[in-house]
């Protein structure tokens, strides 16, 4: 086999993604998307198109959902970054995720931990959101198997049994 | 109170809380050690001979292992109804055709090193319309072959020239059918490891039957020697079946002696999906006075693009099917598939089946218009019904075709909406209404003759592992299974899980496709329980030393009969395994549909084990200013049979109205020449999360004597008329003739 130059003369930088800080060599071009799944493993976050369409590749940075193909890892290192595999130390994504999986707004699953992250962030913002503003919310995350109706009644039950438990 | 434990119930699909926490293996999150990973050159020219590749730049690029081209791989052709596909091809036949494959430890280093090759080409004349491409002067897409003619169909059924006769009018237009990308968000991937002579295939495909066969042939390898390991699908849509990725890692991967994993960027999803094929259909069609249809007589001109792949059988269904729906006496219908230098064309969703629906569905609204007539009444009248054999000789064992017509009309309020005065401000309103009808599994998927194999372990505590050949995409097969078994076991649906499809452990079957699983797999499920049952009942008479005939199985506990003693379930599934000296409880079962024929050369016979028909009402508005057209409601009515799983259910009615949608107001590819201009997701446009209407379910009644527990199928047949019930409803609004797909805005204004 032929010589395979390392990453070594690339930058060190530092992560810090679901509360855990990771040390790690990426080239300067290198997009979130391509160091979590490639390089940590974190395979959670789904890979679909290169350009920020479609919504199942979203992350939450510092809370807010954003595309994980469209942002380079190098300038994330001041900021806090959510993935799906976040969800065992956060209630809220949890009761996001048992509302998914209950009213069967997952099917092939591929657009689930973007549309669930993207979930959180809108709850965190606007915790009532109504179908309106649902709709505004998640008109970047395309989801090609349920025609939406059953994500927007995940969506609306996670709300309310959110409400519910922070108002106990 | 439904006499059912599960079935026709609503549970969490099988797998969705793996999904849910980003657990779940798709196609790219396989990953073995040592892997590498793929890139390929595509031809930058519509048809082009290769006269020579230079690859010496790239192979110095640090990180690359193996460079395969069309001269270091075999040179067999190979495809499923038509032999002209290779592994990779020295004679580029549109945008996109692959030339070039490099394995690398990294993909940014094989996409590098792709940009290293240099290839001379000599361009050739290209053909890009079909009816063109027909020309006895017209270049070859093909030069081995004589004609551009990749496949056709002629068939005649009664008499067409008396039906005309017996008309008090006829009716000829001709529509144009758009093409259409499945747009499933898991691009293609496949990952491919050789040992000796076996190869194992890790990939997220729709049919582990069609991808052995398909493969075997290309690599002359036993099948025998051919492993299917399915992922979890990302989506499939008819776009996984032949996946072109799973020939180029399988070469890379025997020549680099190494795991090679493949994943498509977006755009070259587009251009390998194998999208709808696209139809100009030209249709006639002769009714009388009082609304029965008499004749109808059609030709088809289909562009297959490239390669044949499934565009052949797509043809076949395109010319058929739509004669199911109704009582059709006088037909002939005539179809040709055509090569062009496009992109392939194939199965999406529907199989050709809502192209020809869209055309006779919008004739029926045409035809009611002359008569000056209801729709509604030209349908209920001709509607095919239970018993019936149609001209092709299809046997409806099950038909609630009119309690779909007459359910619909009721829940839209029909007789008011369509007399409503349509005017409101700027916008007109506007209703209408198509039907449709499909198959549960088809000849046509499998001409030698389909069935399907599952089986049912039990463990030492009684949890219950099944495996089938089938597969799961998304669409819930895994759990419509499990609810079958756990029914028929009386055990609860969370003691039974399904494992992943592994054709090593079981045969592989055709798959999802053709809305085969519920039936096929669901059939296999009840009597692979049953022959789990029978093993129980040899461990409880051998605890008991009794006969096996005394023993009786109810509510998961085994009885017998004479004494009237009971053992429980994980009792006598241990027992067995002492019994055996080490085997688990296995239940096989396989199944084959009785009541189909085999394919056959006349095209005549019944094709499917059932019949799902629908009727679909659309409620729009259409801006008299823009020509924009607004969905305000959709009504779905189906005859599917006993439902097994509810949100499953729904959920595929809700998706594939969804996908209707879209093909009816704005899924299209944009071509320059052979250029596709618009392959992501910022230029076509699929349906958001803003564009759903309301979407309203109702079913009739039915049973279906052949599927388990009365079921049919229903994933493919909810977008089979949404697109015609749209283009009713906008000429209901408008007076404008909806004759083409995606509506256009400005055909409206004109
Ligand atoms: S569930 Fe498949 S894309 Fe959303």
């Amino acid at each position: 086999m032929k010589k395979y130059v390392s990453t070594e003369m690339n930058p060190e930088i530092k992560l810090k993604i679901n509360g855990l800080t990771y040390k790690l060599r990426v080239t300067p071009e290198k997009t979130l998307i391509d160091v979590l799944r490639d390089q940590l493993g974190l395979i959670g976050t789904k890979k679909g198109c290169n350009e920020g369409n479609g919504g199942a590749w979203t992350v939450l940075i510092d809370g807010l959902p954003m595309c994980s193909c469209l942002l380079l890892a190098v300038g994330l290192q001041n900021n806090e970054i959510t993935t799906i595999e976040g969800s065992k130390m956060d209630e809220d994504i949890q009761i996001i995720q048992k509302a998914f999986v209950e009213v069967g707004a997952i099917q092939c699953g591929f657009c689930s931990p973007g549309m669930i992250l993207s979930t959180k962030g809108l709850l965190d913002k606007n915790p009532n959101p109504s179908v309106y503003e649902i709709k505004e919310a998640f008109s970047g995350n395309i989801c090609r198997c349920t025609g939406y109706k059953k994500i927007i009644k995940a969506i609306q039950t996670a709300s309310f049994q959110i409400n519910e438990k922070k108002s106990l | 109170m439904s006499k059912f434990q599960y079935v026709g119930k609503r549970v969490p699909f099988k797998g969705s809380y793996e999904k849910a926490q980003g657990k779940a293996l798709f196609g790219a999150d396989v990953r073995i050690p040592g892997m590498l990973q793929a890139c390929v050159l595509r031809s930058p020219y519509p048809h082009a001979r290769v006269k020579s590749i230079d690859i010496s730049k790239a192979l110095k690029l640090p990180g690359v292992i193996t460079i395969a081209t069309p001269w270091n791989t075999p040179t067999t052709k190979f495809g499923i109804v038509k032999n002209d596909e290779q592994f990779l091809t020295d004679e580029a036949k549109y945008i996109g055709d692959e030339i070039v494959a490099i394995a690398a430890v990294e993909r940014d280093i094989a996409c590098k090193a792709v940009e290293l090759v240099d290839v001379d080409y000599e361009l050739l004349d290209s053909v890009y319309d079909p009816i063109e491409a027909l020309n006895c002067n017209s270049p070859l897409v093909h030069s081995d072959f004589t004609s551009n003619l990749c496949h056709h169909v002629e068939i005649e059924r009664g008499d067409i020239f008396t039906g005309f006769n017996d008309a008090d009018a006829n009716l000829e237009k001709t529509f144009k059918l758009p093409f259409q990308y499945q747009a499933y968000l898991e691009p293609q991937t496949a990952t491919a490891m050789w040992s000796d002579n076996s190869l194992t295939i890790w990939a997220p495909g729709q049919s582990a039957k069609h991808l052995s066969d398909w493969f075997s042939s290309a690599y002359l390898l036993p099948k025998d020697n051919f492993r299917f390991i399915q992922t979890c699908v990302g989506g499939a849509f008819g776009g996984k079946n032949y996946m072109r990725v799973v020939p180029i890692v399988s070469v890379l991967a025997k020549m680099a002696d190494a795991p090679v994993q493949f994943v498509l960027d977006r755009e070259e999803d587009f251009l390998t999906s194998q999208p709808r094929v696209p139809m100009t259909i030209n249709i006639k069609m002769g009714i009388t006075r009082n609304g029965i249809i008499t004749a109808k007589e059609t030709n088809i001109i289909a562009d297959n693009g490239a390669y044949a792949f499934l565009a052949p059988g797509v043809l076949e269904v395109a010319s058929v099917r739509v004669d199911t729906l109704y009582r059709f006496k006088n037909i002939k219908t005539k179809a040709s598939l055509v090569y062009t230098n496009k992109l392939a064309a194939g199965g999406m969703r529907g199989f050709g089946n809502p192209q020809s629906h869209f055309a006779v569905e919008v004739m029926i609204d045409l035809l009611a218009n002359e008569l000056n007539i209801d729709p509604s009444e030209i349908r209920l009248k001709n509607a095919a019904q239970v018993g019936d054999e149609n001209i092709h000789g299809y046997r409806l064992a099950s038909c609630e075709l009119q309690s779909t017509i007459e359910l619909a009309k009721i829940k839209s309020r029909w007789e008011e909406n369509r007399t409503k005065s349509k005017k409101r401000g700027n916008k007109k309103y506007g209703i209408g209404m198509a039907s449709s009808v499909h198959v549960s599994g088809s000849v046509m998927a499998c001409p030698e003759g389909d069935g399907s194999s599952v089986m049912v372990q039990i463990l030492e505590n009684g949890r219950i592992i099944v495996f089938t050949g089938e597969g799961e995409l998304g669409q819930g097969a895994k759990s419509v299974i499990a609810q079958i078994v756990a029914e028929e076991l009386c055990v609860s649906y969370d003691q039974v899980s399904v494992e992943d499809l592994d054709t090593n452990i079981i045969q592989g079957g055709a798959g999802a496709q053709g809305s085969r699983v519920t039936v096929y797999a669901g059939n296999s499920a009840i009597l692979a329980s049953k022959d789990a049952v029978l093993k129980l009942k040899e461990s409880a008479a051998d605890i008991w030393n009794c006969n096996v005939k005394d023993v009786i199985f109810r509510n998961a506990k085994l009885i017998n009969v004479i004494t009237e003693s009971e053992l429980d379930f994980s009792t006598v599934s241990k027992h067995y395994i002492h019994m055996t000296g080490g085997s688990r409880v296995i239940g096989q079962g396989m199944f084959s549909a009785k009541n189909v024929e085999i394919a056959n050369e006349i095209r005549y016979g019944n094709i499917s084990m059932s019949y799902p028909f629908a009727t679909q009402v659309a409620e729009v508005f259409v801006d008299v200013n823009t020509g924009k057209v607004e969905i305000l409601r959709i009504i779905a009515v189906l005859d599917v049979g006993q439902i097994i799983n509810l949100d499953a259910f729904e959920g595929q009615v809700e998706g594939g109205i969804a996908q209707g949608l879209g093909y009816a107001l704005f899924e299209d590819f944009i071509f320059d020449k052979g250029t596709l201009l618009n392959p992501n997701f910022t230029d076509y446009n699929v349906l958001t999360i803003k564009d759903v209407p309301e979407i309203k379910i109702y079913t009739t009644d039915s049973i279906d004597p052949y599927g388990p527990f009365g079921a049919k199928s229903v994933g493919e047949l909810a977008l089979v008329s949404t697109a015609a019930a749209i283009a009713n409803a906008v000429y209901n609004a408008t007076g404008k003739e909806i004759v083409g797909l995606p509506i256009d805005p400005f055909e409206i204004l004109k």
